[in-house]
């Protein structure tokens, strides 16, 4: 217990190092498995698994002691099935194996463009997520509104369980406590990808690109207050993050990306920075055609990769932000102890020079099967031993400082399902502040848990 | 005649500008003018070979290939067409079956390459996604295609792929087809763990290789 202790104070110091734009003492190494390998790690059924989180500790205990990381090696589930089950999801459903399946869904359709711009929220609630969702049946408001009080009881309840296993490690293996699922950080989409992803499709959007730029880019705006907030963390301190997996920008032209993404998408990390929250990227597929954008956001934006040439990466963008990523998962299964050694080495010999480096696979494994546990193993220590630096504390490229970000008056978005303080002020004078707060505390869960359905 | 060349050459243009209601409306008027069908299909082609053309410099991409499929498809369900759809078999330059390996439900590459070779005078048998291989061994022996190309993203397809090779083998018919991969995670390595002919990340990189594998067969 002791040991662990020690040790999280040295992951606390690296990690800060980095967000204090210091040389840390040596790389952090971020290495998360999904639930689904671990599960299969601890040769637990999927299905019953999926359903039962609590199953998972013994597996995800055996797996922190076994592979190294400086994060909680469990980093929990978006996705169980239990309210997925519940609200009838089209989007997310289990498969024969266990597995959650995620096929393609369009639940906006082109003639609803006016209706989101005008009123994004009353569009989402009222037409995609019943569309998505048939548990929202008009027809049976009593019975829906029962199962919908019931899936978020079993979305607390699951994610709860999965905390707790995560909590417990943290202490026991002294991991660094602070990370996507924790009170600090928040996680969202770009509105772009946001109206890519469950709202019209991938194959949908690049239709609508062509057919009818001008309300895509106005979808954009309205969806601007929605996805903003959504990300924001519970609590906001000096080491927030947000997370924001990026989809769209390497299958779109330059001109489109320009008009159509980019905006809200800079406007966004803007706006979290000064607050004083950094965001962490996830840059699908290859961004080699954008490094000139990424480089004007915010200073310590967390980059990370999944293709790309590391060198010109770090030449580029080295100094500004923190790179993390790029090193191919799939070395794992097909290559040799030895080769997958190296490789490591490379990277780091690349990509930690000056500091501003963590490291991390360019995709998490899907299924235990797409690695050898062994190379995992062997790469993760690797990292940890060899990439020390002999320079920690200086200073490490450019200083972020919220200062110099200037949020855009943060309109905030009227609907009829959500009521800020000031319309509880009005509706309910002869309430307390307290209650007045806690009412629009439980509006924030609310409109937390029906933005989560759509992510 | 000179109006008809120069809605030959409109049509082309609008396709290669993904203009989808102008495709659609210029294609509507030449049907009823009385151009042929197959001709009208093969002006359609050439503006979607157009567009794989500028994917390739770099000046299109991903979406836009996804447009031209759009385009392509809402072509062939306009009445005349969808009658008159029978390729003559001499056409034919080779025949593939593709489709998106088990547990893998992304189809928008394999809709890529699918709809280049079309265009490239392949005959595709399309399997959907979330193929299991006795599908795609039944589908060999059932069309005797000189290719099989199979699809997927996630980093689990690597074993799917393998799977399919495999029960081609126990089959007994792996030696009559040459067998590609295509997706953005395999590398060098993950082809030879699967045991296939060629791979690729681009789809008309893959035509090319198909149009190599024929010569070679
Ligand atoms: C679009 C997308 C989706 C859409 C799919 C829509 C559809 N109808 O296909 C949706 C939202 C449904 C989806 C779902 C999921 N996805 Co997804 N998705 C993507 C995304 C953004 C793009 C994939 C894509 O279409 N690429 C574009 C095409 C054109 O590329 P391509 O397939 O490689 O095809 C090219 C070539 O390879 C070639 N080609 C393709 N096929 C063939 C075949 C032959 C024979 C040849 C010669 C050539 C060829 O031609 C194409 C053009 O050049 C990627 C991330 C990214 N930005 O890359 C994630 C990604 C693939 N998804 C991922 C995941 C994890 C999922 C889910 C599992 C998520 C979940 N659990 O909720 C589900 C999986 C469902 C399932 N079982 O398949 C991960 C995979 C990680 C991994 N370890 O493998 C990725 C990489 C995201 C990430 N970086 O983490 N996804």
């Amino acid at each position: 217990m002791e040991d662990a202790k020690v040790l999280q104070q040295e992951r606390i110091s690296i990690y800060h190092d980095i967000y204090d734009d210091r040389v840390p003492k040596r790389v952090p190494v971020n290495i998360n498995l999904p639930f689904e390998v671990i599960a299969q790690f601890g040769g637990l059924d999927l299905r019953q698994a999926h359903w039962n989180p609590a199953m998972l500790e013994e597996a995800v205990d055996r797996i922190c002691e076994l592979v190294y990381s400086d994060v909680c090696v469990f980093m929990g589930s978006f996705r169980y099935p239990s309210f997925y089950h519940i609200l009838k999801s089209q989007s997310f459903k289990m498969a024969s194996n266990g597995y959650i399946q995620h096929p393609e869904v369009s639940g906006m359709y082109p003639e609803d463009y006016d209706y989101l711009i005008k009123n994004p929220y009353d569009c989402l609630v009222e037409r995609v997520i019943p569309r998505l969702y048939k548990a929202f049946n008009p027809d049976d408001p009593i019975g829906f509104a029962l199962n919908f009080a019931k899936s978020l009881l079993a979305y607390k309840e699951d994610f709860t369980l999965s905390a707790e296993i995560r909590k417990k490690m943290i202490d026991k293996y002294g991991y660094y406590p602070e990370g996507l699922f924790s009170e600090n950080c928040g996680f969202t989409e770009t509105p772009f990808d946001f109206l890519a992803d469950q709202l019209r499709g991938f194959k949908g959007i690049s239709r609508d690109i062509r057919k009818m730029p001008g309300k895509v880019a106005a979808a954009c705006e309205a969806l601007y207050p929605l996805v903003f907030k959504k990300g924001l963390p519970k609590k906001i301190s000096k080491y927030s993050q947000v997370f924001l997996p990026l989809h769209m920008p390497p299958f779109l032209r330059e001109e489109d990306f320009a008009k159509l993404y980019w905006p809200t998408f800079k406007r966004m990390l803007d706006e979290y920075a000064s607050m004083g929250i950094r965001c962490t990227i996830f840059c699908e597929h290859d961004w080699m055609r954008h490094l000139d954008y990424l480089y004007e956001l915010p200073t310590d934006t967390t980059l990370w990769f999944e293709y790309g040439n590391p060198k010109l990466i770090k030449e580029k963008l080295g100094k500004k932000h923190i790179i993390t990523g790029l090193y191919p998962i799939m070395n794992l299964k097909t290559k040799t102890k030895k080769e997958c050694v190296e490789e490591a080495k490379r990277y780091v010999d690349i990509l930690a020079p000056g500091g501003k480096y963590i490291f991390n696979f360019d995709k998490s494994p899907l299924l235990l099967s797409d690695i050898k546990l062994e190379n995992l193993c062997a790469v993760a220590e690797t990292v940890r031993d060899y990439a020390v630096y002999t320079n920690p504390g200086e200073v490490a490229g450019m200083v972020f400082k919220k200062e110099d970000y200037k949020a855009s008056a943060l309109k905030n978005f009227e609907s009829r399902y959500y009521i800020s303080r000031e319309e509880y002020e009005k509706l309910y004078p002869e309430l307390s502040d307290f209650a007045r707060g806690k009412l629009e505390r439980l509006d924030d869960e609310m409109f937390d848990y029906l933005m989560f359905l759509l992510l | 005649m000179k109006n008809i060349i120069t809605l030959n050459d409109l049509i082309i243009k609008a396709v290669e500008e993904l203009d989808e209601e102008r495709v659609i409306k210029l294609a509507s008027k030449a049907l009823k003018s009385g151009m042929d069908p197959l001709f009208l299909l093969d002006l359609i082609k050439e503006g979607v070979k157009r567009v794989g053309k500028l994917y390739e410099e770099q000046k299109y991409f991903i979406a836009d290939l996804i447009m031209a499929g759009l385009i392509f498809k809402e072509v062939l369900e306009l009445e005349e067409i969808k009658a008159q759809f029978q390729r003559k078999s001499d056409e034919i330059e080779g025949k593939i079956v593709v489709g998106t390996v088990k547990g893998d439900l992304h189809d928008i590459g394999k809709d890529i390459f699918k709809g280049l070779m079309e265009v490239n005078g392949f005959e595709v048998i399309d399997l959907g996604v979330d193929v299991p291989e006795d599908a795609f061994v039944k589908s060999v022996i059932k069309y005797k295609p000189d290719i099989v190309g199979l699809s997927g993203v996630l980093t689990t397809t690597v074993e799917s792929m393998k799977d399919v090779v495999e029960a081609l083998v126990q089959a007994g018919v792996r030696n009559s087809v040459k067998i590609i991969l295509g997706g953005n995670h395999i590398t060098r390595e993950a082809c030879e763990y699967i045991g296939a002919d060629s791979f690729t990340n681009d789809a008309s990189e893959g035509v090319k290789i198909c149009k190599q594998l024929l010569k070679s067969k």
